[in-house]
């Protein structure tokens, strides 16, 4: 049986009807139709599906999103504001950081958690904060020189 | 994975739920374990019940002069950095931060931790070493289980179907108190561990001679348990590295791993003595008041 779910997302409201069993990573994808977060996994190993849940960074695979109607979720289609790039964004273009891209979404959402509470990380402690995110193409170094980049910045 | 989802609003109602539903319901807090093993169909449900609606179990309170409560819903990320628990139990902020990775530890809860009950659970020494007590309530009250008696097996606790875990007790340590957890992986993130060591020494007086000591293990027998002969052989003595020795000998033939995906039974034996003597060395160190990175 279905039921009615409300989420918050990129503080848009969005009302779907859904199994109560689907998890906040299909039902971003599927319902709401923000492909921007992506599906690796499924079981929380690889944190391509990583979402901010009231500023916490979170394996949306984990979560089943009838739990989550009280939260603010924020997706990588809500990290632009006003038609503006995030900074991270912005030094991950110049630093040439994604390769294939498919991890990027969710690095980024580790990312900007970590520079909301910490606005200019160490290079250990970038590393801890992307720990749970996993690049294929091993393309980790541009990306450290691009968090520089953006926190030299902001 | 297909299951009703029941959402109750407080703990009565998810009481009287679980007392409807016993065994056939799931309790889901983080999800991080039980998400997990029904996607891989490893358990079945037909019906799961979130306690992410009853905010009163999201928690963690100073008891002044008593100790520390946990509710059943705090995570690993906020425990690991509560202001009250790392300066009262280091050892369970540093276990409860050393737990896979940060996603996971702002999902995941302690409690979760504990009634999952892997042998490998990170939350699990810290809390043996202090002694914690476990409130299992059910409609038809509440009781009180010592975490030295909450294990059964893998997977197995002493929870009944009609219960569920309300809060965590830590009881106040008296004098001074130094303690670590030690965990190997083969990597610093993303781990279950090979190996977990607590140990905790309790100083009174004498700056060399524990009045009590605590030695916990994890992933090394079929539950997380408690090394008593090692605790005893480092205690009413003179701390010495050749007691510290000893007691790690004894500490590893206490245990009973198995050889696994993760490790050989042997190589975790040898882990128990070097992660026993490196644990015990420290937890001496900040009982002494020394500022201990481990």
């Amino acid at each position: 049986m279905k039921i009615p779910v409300r989420l918050k997302v990129n503080g848009e409201i969005y009302d779907v009807v859904i199994a109560p069993y689907r998890t906040l990573v299909d039902v971003l994808r599927e319902e709401i139709r923000l492909i921007g977060t992506k599906k690796g996994c499924d079981v929380g190993d690889c944190g391509a599906c990583t979402v901010l849940l009231d500023g916490k960074p979170v394996n949306a695979c984990l979560i089943l999103a009838a739990t989550v109607q009280d939260a603010e979720i924020l997706t990588i289609e809500g990290l632009a504001a006003n038609g503006k790039l995030h900074p991270l964004q912005e030094a991950f273009i110049k630093e040439g950081a994604v390769q294939c891209g498919f991890c990027v979404p969710g690095i980024l959402m580790s990312l900007k958690a970590l520079l909301d509470t910490n606005p200019t990380p160490t290079l250990e402690e970038t590393k801890w904060a992307m720990a749970g995110n996993l690049c294929r193409c091993t393309g980790y170094t541009k990306m450290f020189k691009a968090v520089e980049t953006a926190t030299r910045r902001t | 994975m297909r299951f009703e989802l029941l959402l109750p609003r407080s703990l009565p109602e998810a009481l009287e739920m679980k007392k409807t539903h016993g065994e056939k319901a799931g309790v889901l807090a983080g999800g991080t374990d039980l998400l997990v093993l029904l996607k891989d169909q490893k358990l079945k449900a037909e019906v799961v019940m979130s306690l992410s609606g009853i905010r009163e179990l999201n928690f963690i309170r100073d008891e002044k002069e008593r100790g520390v409560t946990l509710g059943a819903l705090a995570t690993h990320g906020s425990v690991a950095a509560s202001p009250i628990i790392r300066q009262q139990f280091p050892d369970l902020a540093e276990a409860c931060f050393q737990v896979s990775c940060v996603q996971i530890q702002n999902l995941g809860t302690v409690g979760g931790n504990l009634c999952n009950a892997s042998p490998a659970a990170d939350a699990a020494p810290p809390l043996l070493l202090a002694d914690a007590i476990l409130i299992l309530a059910s409609t038809r009250g509440e009781r009180s289980v010592s975490i030295h008696d909450f294990f059964l097996a893998p997977r197995q606790t002493v929870l009944k179907p009609d219960e569920i875990l309300k809060e965590i007790f830590i009881p106040e340590v008296s004098g001074r108190r130094g303690a670590t957890y030690l965990k190997l992986g083969r990597r610093r993130a993303m781990e279950i561990a090979i190996v977990g060591v607590g140990v905790a020494v309790h100083l009174n007086g004498s700056d060399q001679v524990a009045s009590k000591c605590r030695i916990a293990l994890g992933s090394v027998a079929p539950t997380p348990l408690r090394a008593r002969k090692a605790e005893g052989i480092l205690t009413g003595q003179e701390i010495t590295d050749q007691l510290i020795e000893e007691a790690a000998e004894v500490a590893a033939k206490e245990a009973s791993p198995i050889s696994d995906i993760r490790g050989g039974a042997e190589y975790r034996l040898d882990m128990i003595r070097v992660l026993c003597r490196r644990a015990a060395r420290a937890a001496l160190a900040r009982a002494q008041g020394k500022q201990v990175e481990v």
